[in-house]
């Protein structure tokens, strides 16, 4: 296409072929923008962090919990949790494509007004992408604040546990744990959270970015909220 | 550096069809329209003439049916999507009813983003995003979100928004439905100063009957078609008669 219209310019003897530069969105750029709207809309934000947040929470309290019963010669990681786990992950990853569809509804005008300015397809998905991965972030950091929170108390609750044990089976690596099964629980989990929580995301907001990403200018600058 | 074309826009045999279940709706047919650079053109008409039709036609949001549209040129059917998105950042500065600032970022960002897309460098998109908000008299209100703008103040960020880059030709699209009178005849009279002084083409979707004294050319467009087109110095006449 780009060749075609080269030819065809060089033969109307035109100068606008050596005119069209390039159109760009530095990183740096894509997410300022987005840290923005993670400020600026923050009702919204928290919602989809919540799906996140509660996820996470599960995992990590769970894993916790399975860690401080193997230590006190308990039952420790059953088979059936990492069902449980997929599940509980799997509703979290839907109700973030749920709120990212709605996010996506809300700013079709906006979408079209970076459409204007000279944003290409792949710069309003890298927009939304980066969203996702800082909804990630904090959702799985605040998620794993929860669950470790939650598990803690589960031990102190728990005579069978103890602090005691639960504090010095944090800090001892846990096979079980996927992953991540040769760092200390605490630490394990921390980054599991995260990593889970920022992929979940990621994956979650691909449809509604890449919907978003393809309208069309005049349909997205139509639309009336 | 551009090179200067003698018409900006040039269309020829502009159709757009819509398909509304068994209905063809032609919203646009067999427009010819040439508008000289520099020119300050209002296109009217009742609603459902096809004026924001032939508005997205002319910024390249969407594709006609049949037909052809060239912005200083070059035929906008012929370039893909890359091209397009190119043509929009430094080619059209967009103007819209209902302002279009982006709500999660400042005046002076709203401003600076175009300029993003077309590399510009930092400093210089600062500098140049300064200097056009202050020509739009918002020399005090540059770190304001929209919303802490009132209508009239967000419709000058988006002139300003438009001049970033600096386009050949502004579209604007019913650019005072939202203010009020006052503020409306503001915006306008800012317009054709802009229009005179860096000699950018201006083409203007209205209702707004203010927008004829101001304008070179109004063509009146009925049905998706052009009914017809008077010079200033014709309404000048009518005017008098009057």
């Amino acid at each position: 296409m780009r060749k075609f219209y080269t030819l065809l310019t060089l033969n109307l003897g035109s100068q606008m072929t050596a005119e069209i530069g390039e159109i760009r969105l530095p990183v740096s750029e894509a997410f300022y923008i987005s840290i923005q709207n993670v400020r600026r809309r923050f009702t919204r934000v928290a919602i989809t962090t919540a799906s996140v947040t509660l996820g996470i929470a599960f995992f990590v309290s769970l894993m916790m919990m399975a860690s401080f019963q193997a230590q006190t010669g308990g039952t420790g990681i059953q088979p059936y949790m990492y069902w449980l786990l997929f599940i509980s992950l799997l509703v979290c990853g839907v109700g973030i494509t749920n709120s990212m569809l709605i996010a996506v509804a809300e700013r079709y005008k906006e979408i079209g007004t970076y459409k204007c300015l000279g944003a290409l397809d792949r710069h309003i998905l890298e927009m939304f992408l980066i969203e996702a991965m800082l909804v990630g972030g904090i959702g799985g950091t605040s998620g794993y604040i929860i669950g470790l929170v939650a598990a803690i108390v589960y031990a102190f609750a728990n005579p069978a546990v103890g602090i005691t044990t639960a504090f010095s089976s944090l800090t001892q690596p846990n096979p079980a744990v996927p992953l991540a099964g040769t760092m200390p629980v605490a630490l394990g989990l921390l980054l599991l959270g995260i990593g889970i929580a920022v992929l979940l995301s990621l994956i979650a907001t691909l449809y509604p970015a890449y919907y978003a990403a393809r309208l069309n200018p005049a349909d997205a600058l139509r639309y009336e909220i | 550096m551009a090179l200067r074309y003698e018409y900006t826009v040039e269309t020829e045999d502009l159709a757009k069809y819509y398909k509304m279940g068994v209905y063809i709706v032609k919203a646009l047919d067999g427009v010819n329209l040439k508008i000289r650079r520099g020119e300050y053109v209002s296109i009217m008409g009742p609603s459902g003439a096809g004026k924001t039709t032939l508005f997205n036609m002319i910024g390249g949001l969407d594709r006609p049916t049949r037909g052809k549209v060239y912005i200083d040129e070059v035929d906008i059917s012929k370039l893909d999507a890359y091209e397009l998105a190119w043509l929009r950042a430094r080619k059209i500065g967009y103007i819209f009813q209902t302002f279009n600032l982006i709500p999660v970022l400042s005046a002076m960002e709203n401003v600076m983003l175009p300029m993003i897309f077309a590399g510009v460098r930092r400093e210089e998109r600062i500098r140049r995003a300064r200097e056009l908000l202050e020509r739009v008299g918002l020399g005090e209100r540059l770190y304001h979100r929209p919303t802490e703008l009132s209508g009239g103040q967000q419709q000058r960020v988006a002139i300003a928004r438009a001049l970033a880059n600096d386009p050949a030709i502004i579209l604007a699209d019913e650019p005072t439905g939202n203010l009020d009178l006052q503020t409306g005849l503001e915006i306008i009279n800012l317009m054709r100063q802009l229009n005179k002084e860096k000699g950018v083409t201006i083409v203007t979707a209205t209702h707004d009957l203010k927008m004829i004294d101001v304008s070179d050319r109004i063509i009146y467009l009925r049905d998706g078609k052009v009914e017809r087109i008077e010079t200033r110095a014709e309404i000048a006449v009518e005017a008098e008669e009057f």
